[in-house]
C-alpha cells in the first residue's frame, strides 16, 4: 500500500484559505487507514473547526472515488461533482492529487496528506514500513524475498557495507541492517550461495516514466 | 495511593456480622472477587476485582452484602412512584445492554404502555422486588435480558432465567397465574450495508471477536452468533458501512444535537460507556451544564460525533470510559483511549485539544465519575475565561 501521513491543519487551511467552495475527495484505494469518505468529513470538520477563528466561510462537499490514481474513474465520480467548485482537497497519495490535477488543468488541486513510501502495515504493532522502491529490477527471488534496494539504507546491491553492526545499520540504532536480514533469511532457505553471484549497479532507466499498457 | 482507595466510598459492601459463610456468593461471583478464606472459613470481598453486578446483593441469603445502586429500598420507591407516573400495571425490566427503544418494547412484548425499568443487568434484582411488584398490582411483568452470551457479566442473565422460573412457579401457587414475569432475551449486534463496504479489513482487524470476516474477493460479512455488540468495527469503518442496533451514528448524532442546542454555559458533553458509571434510578443528577450520552462501550466512541459537538457549540468533550482491565468487552476501551488520544493531537493543530479528555471511571467507586466530571468542568470554565480575557 502507498503510505501517508496528514498534513498539519496550518499547512492545509494556508491552501484553501482564498477558496470558499471546497470539494475534498477522498480514496478508498491502497492506503491504510482507507481516507474515505469519513475521513473527508473528518477532515471538513476539523477545517471548519479550525477556521473559524478567522471567520472563514468554506463551503465543504465530500466525496470518496475507489481509486483517485485511475483517471477514468476519478473522472467519473470527481467530474459530476464539481459545479461550483474553486478549489480540490485530496486524501489520496500523490498519485491521486496529480491524477486530478491532470483532469481538471483549471483548477488548484491541493493534497491533504504527505505520501511517504511503498509499505506493508503491521497492525498488532501498529507501524508502516517502507518495502519497495519500485525499482523496476525486482531482485527478491535472489535476496530471500528481502528488498536491498529499499531495507539497505544505502541501497546497496552486493552485500552489507562496514557500519553494519549488531544486525543494526550505523545510520540508525532503530533500523535493522537490511543485508543482515537478507543472510540469515538466505541460511534458512540454505541458499547462503545467492550471495556469490554479482549483481550489477542498478539501471536508473528501468525506473522510466511511462510504460504502455 | 492505598490511602484514596481506604478513603474512597465503595459501591458493594460486606457485612460480616450477618454473614454466615455459606458460600453461595463465592460460588456466583464471575470476577472472583468474593472469597472464601481456607483457614477461617469466612467469606471476604476483594473490592478490586468486583464489578458490581449486583449478582451476591441479589442472591445473599443472609443480606450481608450492601450495595449502593438499586437496592431493594431504592427500587421498591421507585416502582411505586412510577406505577403513579405512568398509570400502568405493567412492568418493563430492561438490561441496559440489550433495551431497545419505547418502539422496540412494543414490537417485542406487544405493549405500549408501561412502567420502564433499565437496570446494568437483570441478575443484580433481588426476588424479592419482583414479588413486590405484584403485591404492588403490577399484573403483568415483562424482563428483557441480553442473549445468554451477550451478558456483560457473563453469569447475570443465566440467574436471571432461573430466579424468574423459580419465581413464576412461586406466584402460580399463590393464585397469581402462570407465567406472571414473561422473560425474553435479546442481544443488539452490528449491520452492515454492503454497498458501502470497500473491503478494508478494517472491521477484520479491529473485531475482538472474530465476527468480521472478508473471504474471497467479496466484501464483509459478520457473523453475528460471534458478535457482541462494542461497536468499535463501526467506529473504525472508514467508509461509513456499518452500524450498531439501538446505537446507530443517526441516533447518538441526534442526541449530540440536542445537547448542544441548550444555552448553557459552559456546554459540556460527556460521552459514557454505559458500564464505566451507574446512574442512581431516577434521572441522574448532573449539573445543568452537562449533557450525558451512554455508549455500549467507549470503543463506539465515534470521533464524528465528538467533532460534530464541537461544530455546534459545545465546550467541552469528557469521554469516560472503563480501565482496560474492567472492560466488558475484550479490552476495547484501549481502542478507545487510542481514537481519542489520536484526536487530541489533530484538534491540538487548531488550538482545540484542552477541550477534549479522556477518563477512565468505574461503578466500583460511585464518587469517581462525580470528581472526573467537576475537574473536567472547571477545566473548560478555565479555558473560557481565558478567551474572555482575550
Amino acid at each position: 500500500m502507498i503510505v501517508t501521513t496528514q498534513k498539519p491543519l496550518d499547512e492545509v487551511i494556508g491552501f484553501i484559505s482564498p477558496y470558499s467552495n471546497i470539494l475534498i475527495a477522498g480514496c478508498d484505494g491502497c492506503t491504510q487507514p482507507p481516507r474515505g469518505i469519513k475521513e473527508a468529513e473528518t477532515l471538513s470538520q476539523l477545517l471548519e473547526l479550525g477556521g473559524k477563528p478567522g471567520n472563514k466561510n468554506w463551503k465543504f462537499k465530500t466525496i470518496t472515488v475507489a481509486k483517485q490514481c485511475d483517471s477514468y474513474l476519478a473522472e467519473s465520480v470527481v467530474r459530476p461533482e464539481m459545479e461550483g467548485v474553486d478549489a480540490v482537497l485530496s486524501l489520496a497519495c500523490g498519485i491521486g492529487v496529480q491524477t486530478l490535477a491532470g483532469l481538471f488543468p483549471g483548477l488548484q488541486v491541493f493534497p491533504a496528506q504527505n505520501t511517504h513510501f511503498m509499505g506493508s502495515e503491521s497492525r498488532e504493532e501498529g507501524f508502516l514500513e517502507d518495502m519497495c522502491s519500485g525499482c523496476g529490477e525486482c531482485r527478491l527471488a535472489i535476496t530471500g524475498g528481502i528488498c536491498p534496494v529499499t531495507r539497505c539504507t544505502k541501497g546497496l546491491l552486493n552485500g552489507a557495507c562496514g557500519g553494519s553492526k549488531n544486525g543494526k545499520c550505523e545510520l540508525s540504532p532503530e533500523r535493522d541492517c537490511g543485508w543482515v536480514l537478507i543472510y540469515e533469511q538466505l541460511k534458512r532457505l540454505g541458499k547462503l550461495d545467492n550471495l556469490k553471484a554479482f549483481t550489477p549497479p542498478r539501471d536508473f532507466q528501468q525506473t522510466g516514466w511511462r510504460i504502455t499498457t | 495511593m492505598s490511602e484514596t482507595v481506604t478513603q474512597e466510598v465503595v459501591a458493594v459492601k460486606q457485612n460480616e456480622d450477618y454473614c454466615s459463610s455459606c458460600s453461595i456468593c463465592s460460588t456466583l461471583c464471575p470476577y472472583e472477587a468474593l472469597k472464601k478464606d481456607p483457614e477461617t472459613g469466612k467469606i471476604f470481598l476483594e473490592i478490586e476485582k468486583c464489578q458490581v453486578c449486583g449478582l451476591c446483593y441479589a442472591t445473599c441469603p443472609a443480606k450481608a452484602i450492601d450495595t449502593i445502586y438499586y437496592d431493594v429500598d431504592s427500587l421498591t420507591g421507585y416502582l411505586e412512584k412510577a406505577k403513579q407516573q405512568y398509570d400502568s400495571d405493567t412492568l418493563v425490566i430492561m438490561c441496559k445492554g440489550s433495551a431497545p427503544d419505547f418502539t422496540g418494547v412494543d414490537d417485542m412484548f406487544g405493549v405500549s404502555k408501561f412502567v420502564p425499568l433499565s437496570v446494568p443487568c437483570l441478575g443484580r434484582i433481588p426476588e424479592e422486588v419482583l414479588l413486590k411488584a405484584v403485591v404492588m398490582g403490577m399484573s403483568r411483568i415483562y424482563a428483557l435480558a441480553c442473549d445468554e452470551d451477550f451478558c456483560r457479566f457473563q453469569k447475570g442473565s443465566a440467574v436471571t432465567e432461573r430466579r424468574i422460573l423459580a419465581l413464576n412457579l412461586l406466584l402460580e401457587e399463590f393464585g397469581y397465574g402462570k407465567e406472571v414475569i414473561v422473560l425474553k432475551h435479546n442481544s443488539l449486534k452490528v449491520k452492515a450495508d454492503t454497498d458501502l463496504c470497500i473491503a478494508c479489513a478494517n472491521c477484520v482487524f479491529y473485531c475482538p471477536y472474530d465476527a468480521a470476516k472478508l473471504e474471497g474477493r467479496g466484501v464483509v460479512s459478520f457473523d453475528l452468533e460471534l458478535c457482541r455488540g462494542c461497536g468499535l468495527c463501526v467506529a473504525m469503518c472508514p467508509a461509513l458501512a456499518l452500524d450498531l442496533e439501538n446505537w446507530e451514528k443517526e441516533r447518538i448524532s441526534t442526541l449530540v444535537s440536542q445537547i448542544s442546542s441548550r444555552a448553557r454555559q459552559p456546554n459540556i458533553l460527556v460521552f459514557r460507556c454505559q458500564w464505566a458509571a451507574f446512574p442512581s434510578l431516577d434521572a441522574e443528577e448532573l449539573a445543568p451544564n452537562i449533557g450525558l450520552v451512554d455508549l455500549p462501550c467507549a470503543s463506539r466512541i465515534d470521533i464524528a460525533h465528538v467533532l460534530q459537538a464541537f461544530q455546534e457549540g459545545i465546550d467541552g468533550v469528557l469521554v469516560a470510559a472503563c480501565a482496560e482491565d474492567d472492560c466488558k468487552q475484550e479490552k476495547a476501551s484501549g481502542r478507545a483511549e487510542h481514537s481519542i488520544a489520536k484526536l487530541k493531537e489533530r484538534l491540538g493543530q487548531i488550538g482545540l485539544d484542552g477541550r477534549l479528555r479522556f477518563c477512565t471511571v468505574t461503578p466500583r467507586y460511585p464518587e469517581q465519575f462525580g470528581r472526573e466530571l467537576e475537574q473536567f468542568n472547571q477545566e473548560i470554565k478555565g479555558i473560557a475565561s481565558k478567551e474572555v480575557e482575550k
